[in-house]
């Protein structure tokens, strides 16, 4: 029965990864891997390995104590089933609920034009110069937005700056590196490094400390190496923000938008209650503030700038994708299959940083959200303590391993749709460079974890 | 901090009341309120009513398992309580998680067959030109359809429909009234009827046969006396009809869209039966199964044309200030239940009123005035499953209540306020003409499912 999940689980992961070719959005077959994987497991009864489980023995103790009766065997495997899917359930909608409160405040503050009163102050025509401050401005952003949006502002900048379209491509290229990076250090900038601080393994401000470092190496060096190559002025572009007027509230709208989100730490440090919570009172504040800032306009105005416009733009696909790949994941954890997964990683292969650094590079084919679902559960919290070398190293690579390829995160595959880049120029011209930044960042994280 | 937390919560419900006088979205409020609850309850000394209470001693026995009994024994009484409070926040959006994401399906799912206009199968096949006819036929498609979908896509097929077949706007907003009641009365018996009947369903307050057995005739009876009331009135009168225009053309695909849609909605109980998973299960499963149906359907479509067509089309229609609104709101209530001061009302009802079913019904009356699942979520954490176990009378009479008590002001349900929208109904029209048929048709339900 085991082997009939697994099976079902790659089928799943073979199909999302061909979305494409048969044109069957990943989605779809996410929710059906999900569920299908669960509806084998409870009917199946339960798995030897799962039956040594102290998890299991403790059910079915209980059980035996309490009043409800259940003592068959496959009764007790039931209740353990709905009561593992129940635990999952909740630490997923964790993730998820937050993931759509960032989603509507970023989605908000961008349909009020906020973001404008940044890429607005960038207006030099220097190559070098522009792919700097780019770069700079990017792996900023993208610590307190989520990549894809960091990417798409950016990206939409170069556009209007740059009117060079190999140059531009380059540029692209660099805001996926960027943004990725970017992303990686900071509790709200990434999903995974989110997933990682909303489940407990990693803390605001030590993920902070250690992870600013190695993530900056991980952009400098590719910088560093293309602002040789490029030289010269850019031709003159579109005066930028010539083309669209914002409204005299974006700035107001960006300014409480980035203190909602850039507080949801805050929240969970003083309350000691989970960061969804920060992020839908940031979302409700923030939905508050724009009814009364657009108090004045007549109805057919303001639905452009409403927050129940934000909602239904914001990428709701993309949340269920996550719900039934962290569904399916959550299944072979259950089973206790993802702990015996690991336990056979450490016997092959041994050191734990080097199975880390391949799940990262692994992350550049696959999708990086389910990878670090699967690493959480295969190492224990009662073996590897919060802020543990293993969890904020593989924030690191999960974060940053992506941008080896253009498919490889949600950041490069945005690009790749504005930009139309070809998949094969950026194996060619960037992946060697985010390579060694890649590989640059681990190797200084890893050594300035050993001082 | 208890009284505090009760002034926080009635202050977001009457904001919440207030939406449209004072112009602030009634999601952002419920939000607000949920996290402030939470947040205070954090904060608070937990006093005696939450020190000695079953719910404490349940989670001090699951980490004395989890650790040992000295480490609970030691450990500080307010670290104790934080653990306690983000303890009973994860049980309680467990629970939410499930109702919310059973919601998202099943509204993306009716969203797709509407956007391959799937419900023109049904409404085409109606055509008479008699009022009394015509007004039987209505209400018992919408009692039979919103026992399937929810209350308020069948409202907004109904109505649009009967704008077609009815010129007279008088007699069309009294079809309107009936549409509303026929909706709420529908969705009352079934398990994914209505989100209230949902959400005991879900919690495992009723089960779905015993639910249809014992709401089935209550539900008909709640609609039939208004309707039999109405027809008199109609009697002799005749429709000057417009042809029923055919708006829009037809989209390949939508008669399979609408037999696998609604499959899919109705195998969401079997999934339960078959595998005891929670229902949300079934139904992503079913809106996945549509997806790839929609995607292989129109294949040959390029992107552009095929955006409405796909569920990430119909994703982008679905009410998800709603889904939000409700967590806010269910987290508001979840907090109340946590800090044990629903069992504490539950109680004083018990001394003040005594017969739950006085209670129950006053619950039903009073979901024509503020919002049903809010009420139901509370009457959840009133009555423990331990005292009343599946299936008892106090859920089905709930369920049957708060289903269909909104009827009777046009605020009241969800489908009220959609035909309010859609007809420009006026809250006291709606009064006048319909309020007392659908109180006597509570009523009479009511007094129906008690005698049996």
């Amino acid at each position: 029965m085991e082997l009939l999940i697994v099976a079902v689980f790659v089928a799943g992961y073979i199909l999302i990864a061909l979305e494409h070719p048969i044109r069957i959005n990943k989605t779809a077959t996410a929710l059906l891997t999900g569920v299908i994987c669960w509806t084998i497991f409870i009917l199946s009864g339960p798995t030897e390995s799962l039956l040594h489980s102290t998890e299991y023995s403790d059910l079915a103790e209980s059980l035996s104590h309490g009043s409800s009766g259940a003592t068959g065997d496959m009764e007790v495997h039931r209740e353990y089933v709905i009561h593992s899917l129940r635990e999952h359930l909740a630490e997923i909608a964790e993730i998820l609920f937050f993931l759509i409160g960032a989603m509507t405040i970023v989605e908000l503050v961008d349909s009020h034009r906020g973001f404008k009163f940044i890429t607005d102050r960038i207006r030099t025509t220097n190559a070098r110069t522009l792919l700097w401050v780019i770069c700079w401005v990017t792996f900023i952003l993208s610590a307190i937005l989520d990549n894809l949006t960091t990417t798409i502002v950016m990206v939409s900048l170069t556009r209007k700056l740059v009117p060079n379209r190999d140059t531009r491509l380059f540029f692209a290229g660099l805001i996926v590196v960027a943004a990725n990076a970017g992303g990686a250090w900071s509790p709200i900038g990434d999903v995974t490094t989110t997933m990682l601080w909303i489940g407990g393994q990693i803390t605001a401000v030590s993920i902070v400390k250690s992870l600013i470092i190695p993530s900056i190496v991980c952009m400098l060096i590719p910088l560093l190496v293309l602002s040789f190559t490029m030289k010269g002025t850019l031709g003159e572009g579109k005066a930028p923000g010539s083309d669209e007027k914002a409204p005299p509230t974006a700035n107001l709208m960006l300014a409480v938008g980035v203190s909602a989100l850039v507080s949801v730490p805050i929240f969970k440090t003083l309350t000691h209650l989970p960061p969804y919570l920060g992020m839908m009172l940031g979302l409700s504040v923030l939905w508050v503030v724009s009814e009364f800032a657009n108090r004045d306009l007549d109805d057919s105005q303001k639905g452009h700038f409403t927050a129940i416009h934000a909602l239904s733009r914001i990428d709701m696909p993309s949340v269920l994708f996550f719900l039934g790949i962290l569904l399916a994941v959550a299944s072979l954890q259950s089973m206790h299959l993802l702990q015996d997964f690991a336990i056979y990683l450490n016997d092959t292969i041994g050191d734990n940083r080097v199975i880390i650094t391949l799940i990262g590079m692994l992350s550049a084919i696959v999708d990086n959200v389910p990878l670090v679902a699967a690493s959480m559960g295969m190492y224990s919290m009662d073996i590897y303590p919060t802020d543990h070398l293993i969890w904020e190293y593989l924030a690191y690579c999960a974060g940053t391993g992506g941008s080896l390829l253009v498919i490889g995160s949600a950041a490069g595959v945005a690009a790749m749709g504005m930009e139309k880049i070809d998949f094969i120029w950026y194996v060619k011209r960037i992946t060697l460079l985010a390579a060694v930044g890649y590989f640059a960042g681990a190797a200084t994280y890893l050594f300035l974890t050993h001082q | 901090m208890d009284i505090l937390i009760i002034v926080v919560f009635v202050a977001g419900y009457v904001l919440i009341a207030l939406e449209h006088p004072i112009k602030i979205n009634k999601t952002a409020t419920a939000i607000l309120t949920g996290v402030v609850c939470w947040t205070l309850f954090v904060f608070m000394e937990p006093g005696p009513l939450l020190s000695d209470s079953k719910a404490f001693k349940d989670f001090q026995d699951v980490l004395s398992i989890e650790r040992t009994p000295e480490d609970v024994a030691a450990a500080p009484a307010d670290e104790l309580h934080k653990e306690f409070v983000v303890y009973e926040l994860n049980e309680h959006l467990a629970s939410i998680a499930q109702i919310l994401f059973f919601l998202l399906g099943a509204m993306t799912i009716v969203e797709l067959v509407d956007a391959h206009r799937g419900f023109r199968y049904i409404t085409d096949r109606i055509r008479t030109r008699n009022p009394r006819t015509l007004l039987w036929i209505v209400c018992f498609v919408t009692f039979f359809l919103s026992a399937i979908l929810d209350n308020l896509t069948t409202s907004i097929v109904m109505v649009s429909l009967i704008r077609k077949l009815i010129s007279d706007k008088e007699t069309r907003l009294t079809f309107a009234g009936m549409i509303v009641i026929a909706a709420n009365a529908g969705g009352a018996w079934t398990p994914i009827g209505d989100v209230t009947t949902t959400m005991l369903w879900i919690g495992g307050q009723v089960s779905t046969a015993a639910i249809i057995t014992s709401l089935f005739i209550p539900s008909m009876i709640c609609l039939l006396i208004p309707v039999l009331f109405l027809g008199f009135r109609l009697k002799g009168k005749t429709l000057e009809v417009a042809e029923p225009v055919h708006t829009a053309t037809d989209v390949k695909g939508g008669r399979l869209m609408l037999f696998l849609g609604i499959g899919a909605l109705v195998s969401v109980p079997v999934f339960k039966t078959l595998t005891h998973l929670p229902p949300y299960l079934g139904m992503l499963c079913g809106l996945g199964i549509l997806w790839v149906v929609s995607e292989v359907m129109h294949s040959g479509l390029d992107d552009i044309a095929k955006k409405n067509y796909t569920v990430a089309g119909a994703l982008s229609r679905v009410d998800v200030p709603s889904v939000l609104f409700f967590l806010g709101i269910l987290l508001a209530v979840g907090s109340l239940e946590s800090m044990q001061l629903l069992n504490e009302f539950a109680a004083f009802l018990d001394r003040a009123i005594g017969d739950q079913r006085i209670i129950i019904t006053l619950i039903g009356v009073l979901s024509a005035v503020v919002d049903n699942v809010p009420l139901v979520a509370a009457s959840m954490g009133m009555y423990s499953v331990d005292t009343y176990p599946m299936d008892h009378m106090i859920w089905e009479y709930l369920a049957y209540c708060a289903g269909t008590g909104g009827s009777i002001l046009i605020i009241g349900s969800a489908a009220g306020v959609a035909v309010m929208g859609m007809e420009k109904v006026d809250f006291i029209w709606y009064l006048k003409r319909i309020s007392l048929l659908a109180l006597m048709g509570y009523l009479g339900g009511a007094l129906a499912y008690v005698l049996i």
